[in-house]
């Protein structure tokens, strides 16, 4: 089996200077993706998850564990490694969409390729492709304030993408749209990992959004609380997830 | 409960506020500073070469305030999208639109009165500071120049409140059109890059054939006098502005057009902000523009003045000195001086003729101007001509002789070459004179007073007619010292208005970039690399203006040529003055920038 593309080992993360106030948001957390799975990470709010994609996407640093991903062990890096690390083995997908509004969605796209220095012939070729896999090669042209949530949100997954990310990380892709929209980036994104083999792990709170991952990782007060893995059709576990939200929504 | 409602609203905008208010403050400030010269009649009059003095300060007046007026509707624009979205979110709440409205105009009536206010002190304590420090620099004594001047008071006040209302009206007519869903998503609205069309291609022609007319009209300001300054008045200002409104979007389009380059790091990000920023920054960049051709000129014009004090003295004589029969306490002072040069002839008088010796001034020969009409002005060197002796009769030797002996010695006698032998056959007083060049003249004006004092004791005249080369730069520093003063006075007070309107503009944007500094971080772009592309986007915002305004500077010198024996002499001084002072400027708006966008460390 190949090495797994996130791996992390009983993370803490304490907010607070060490004194009375202390509060763990991660309280030790373990756990490994494969490359190529769609794993989505869910709990209540304030249950840590957010900051668990902040540390795993290098934004944010944990107390103590070890992070390992892609086989690079990036907790003892310094900011300016982490941020070329950011923007050659990750790739991102926000909530708001976070586009740069005064670049068309070219340009958007292109920036991550940019960054590396990749030479403008290699760009165009890149960012039309990765265009079409998301079906905006239509828009490339356009600015963002032309166009639709879904559109938009496309538009960053293709940025997230196109750099050949070793991962991609998603922190409520869906939160912002329509159920319309939602299911098509959805399908865009279980295309992307069925069909091209990319890696996924999508936080979100929704669980119709999760019901397109492969595998669920349920986090509660900073601790894994649960894990289900999908097993028949998507319906199924939809209804799989539920439980587990209800349970967790029981135990307190 | 509104008032107090809005209240929070400006404390969580603070910075914002903070600097819409330094803003505000500067321009009353120096529209304050500018009128205590500009009223004080009396005082300009008094101290100006120049004849149309008033007439000058009249023009810059309705400049300064066309230039004001602009600045302060584009601050007050700023004012009102800084508060709309709040507004928008008290009016879906339920809030009266009137309400609103009288709360826009009551915000923008104190903002003004405030920066009125504190401006007015600020613009009394520059003035004084200011007029001081150049007073003491320039050793000149601005009789009847007031730091604190009534009539200005009056005129600032007026003009700002007027202005003020002006702009208050203008915020509240905005904002009772625009709807509450406007309001609301005015922030997620962004700004198109410019259209191009044949419009710009007519405009840019326009532009063009401007600026010629103005420098024309500042070349040949002697002849056209005050219509000149009119004339160069409004197609300079005009050109510019169109200049910029057409040219920059079209350069900075050029820019992004090469994909290459666009495509290269960060380029993409850098050249967008650039052009999405142009159209508003096109008026902006052409007023700082106009300042600094005022500032730098109004500095450079008062150094040129300065400069052509001592051209016109060093063209008055080649000497630092010339001394006859010197005495024992004059020597002793001139002991002391350092020398390039210094030469002494002997000489004997009697009834009829003064005789110098033949090889003394062979040896040693004395300066005799040379060249033709007005550019041999001020040209001096040894003379080469031979001298036979006897009554001389060369126009060269008479010239150089008479530089060395002054028109009120020996009024009676002719002058005559004799050799060494017959000069000392002679019956007659010996005397001699002694002539010298310094290393430095400005550095020992003191001695040189000394000596003229000793001199006109000696010969018991009056320190003016004698002639020396201290008695004519007394002369004319004193001519020109006013119109220095005033030149670097307004200079400092237009750099300094040019300062704060371009850091205005690029401050009053930063808040809506912090989200994108942002996201690039989060993408993973090194710090280093965004502070690179801020240093390289602010560069080019301060590359533009600066390159116009000097362009402005160095044509347009060319108006005091009728005035000034050189206005070009040493002109790199008060441009490098210029540059080191603008390039501080930049770093610091650069800095300043970046606390605001980028992610703390």
């Amino acid at each position: 089996m190949q090495a797994p593309v996130v791996n992390i080992q009983d993370v803490k993360k304490v907010y607070g200077k060490s004194g009375a106030n202390q509060s763990y948001a991660l309280k030790g957390v373990s756990f490994s993706i494969q490359q190529g799975e769609f794993v989505g990470i869910m709990g209540p709010s304030g249950s840590g998850k957010t900051t668990l994609l902040n540390v795993i996407s290098t934004l944010d640093k944990a107390s103590d564990g070890v992070i390992k991903i892609a086989g690079v062990d990036i907790s003892k890096m310094k900011s300016g490694q982490l941020a070329d690390f950011r923007s050659q083995k990750l790739g991102f997908i926000f909530q708001d969409f976070n586009l740069i509004e005064n670049l068309t969605v070219y340009e958007n796209i292109a920036l991550p390729l940019s960054l590396q220095g990749v030479p403008s012939r290699k760009i165009g070729p890149s960012v039309q492709k990765v265009a079409a896999t998301l079906g905006i090669a239509e828009l490339l042209q356009k600015y963002p304030a032309e166009l639709s949530g879904g559109q938009k949100q496309r538009t960053a997954a293709a940025r997230a993408l196109v750099h050949e990310p070793a991962i991609i990380l998603g922190d409520e892709p869906t939160g912002a749209l329509d159920s319309k929209n939602a299911t098509s980036l959805l399908e865009a994104m279980t295309n992307l990992n069925e069909q091209h083999g990319v890696s996924i792990m999508m936080v979100t709170h929704d669980a119709f959004s999760a019901s397109y991952c492969q595998r669920i990782l349920f986090i509660q007060d900073g601790e894994l609380y649960k894990e289900i893995r999908r097993t028949s059709t998507r319906e199924v576990f939809y209804r799989e997830i539920l439980d587990v939200l209800a349970d967790l929504g029981t135990q307190k | 409960m509104l008032v107090k409602l809005s209240m929070s609203g400006l404390k969580s905008k603070l910075k914002d506020y903070l600097v819409l208010l330094v803003g505000l403050v500067i321009s009353v400030s120096i529209f304050y500073m500018f009128q205590t010269l500009a009223l004080n009649k009396a005082f300009i009059e008094s101290n100006s070469v120049i004849s149309s003095i008033q007439f000058v300060f009249h023009a810059g007046s309705v400049l300064l305030a066309i230039i004001t007026f602009f600045y302060i509707l584009y601050a007050n624009s700023f004012l009102m999208t800084l508060r709309q979205k709040e507004f928008g979110m008290y009016m879906m709440l339920g809030a009266k639109k009137h309400k609103i409205m009288m709360l826009m105009f009551l915000e923008t009536m104190i903002l003004g009165i405030v920066s009125l206010v504190i401006g007015n002190a600020i613009g009394i304590g520059l003035a004084q500071g200011v007029g001081q420090l150049l007073m003491k620099q320039l050793e000149f004594t601005a009789g009847g120049y007031k730091a604190f001047y009534m009539p200005s008071l009056q005129i600032t006040c007026l003009f700002f409140l007027v202005l003020f209302i002006i702009s208050a009206i203008m915020n509240t007519l905005k904002l009772s059109r625009i709807s509450v869903l406007q309001l609301v998503h005015a922030e997620s609205h962004t700004d198109r890059p410019a259209v191009k069309g044949i419009m710009t291609v007519v405009t840019a022609v326009l532009s063009i054939i401007l600026l010629a007319i103005g420098y024309w009209a500042m070349f040949n300001m002697e002849t056209l006098m005050q219509a000149g300054i009119i004339i160069a008045l409004i197609t300079t200002t005009s050109g510019t502005y169109l200049l910029f409104m057409t040219f920059l979007p079209l350069m900075i389009g050029r820019l992004k057009k090469n994909k290459k380059r666009n495509e290269k790091g960060l380029n993409s990000f850098t050249y967008a902000q650039l052009s999405f920023r142009v159209n508003s920054l096109t008026k902006v960049l052409a007023t700082v523009a106009m300042l600094i051709a005022l500032g730098a000129g109004a500095i450079t014009a008062g150094m040129g003045f300065q400069n052509n004090v001592m051209v016109t003295v060093n063209g008055f004589t080649p000497y630092d000195m010339v001394i006859h029969q010197p005495t024992e306490q004059e020597q002793a002072v001139i002991d002391t001086i350092t020398f390039i040069s210094k030469q002494q002839y002997r000489y004997k008088v009697d009834k009829k003729y003064v005789y110098y010796v033949k090889t003394d001034l062979e040896q040693h020969p004395p300066f005799a101007p040379y060249g033709v009409g007005r550019d041999s002005f001020g040209q001096y060197k040894p003379i080469t001509e031979a001298i036979s002796t006897g009554v001389v009769e060369s126009d060269n030797w008479n010239d150089a002789l008479r530089l060395i002996q002054p028109h009120y010695l020996y009024r009676e006698q002719q002058v005559q070459i004799v050799d060494e032998q017959k000069y000392n056959q002679l019956q007659a007083e010996e005397s001699s004179v002694i002539v010298g060049v310094s290393d430095d003249f400005l550095a020992h004006k003191e001695k040189w007073a000394q000596l003229d004092k000793m001199q006109a004791a000696k010969y018991n005249l009056s320190e003016m007619v004698l002639n020396s080369k201290y008695a004519s730069y007394h002369m004319m520093h004193g001519f020109s010292s006013g119109t220095v003063f005033m030149g670097f006075f307004l200079g400092i007070a237009f750099l300094a208005m040019m300062a704060s309107s371009l850091m205005f503009k690029i401050l009053s944007g930063a808040t809506k970039d912090i989200s994108r500094y942002q996201m690039l971080h989060k993408i993973g772009v090194r710090r280093e690399r965004l502070v690179r592309s801020i240093y390289k986007e602010q560069f080019l915002v301060f590359l533009f203006p600066a390159i116009i305004g000097v362009a402005h500077v160095v044509l347009g010198m060319k108006m005091f040529s009728f005035i000034l024996r050189n206005p070009y002499d040493r002109i790199w001084v008060p441009l490098t003055i210029f540059a080191v002072i603008y390039a501080a400027y930049y770093f610091i708006t650069v800095q300043m920038y970046k606390r605001i966008v980028l992610p703390s460390k």
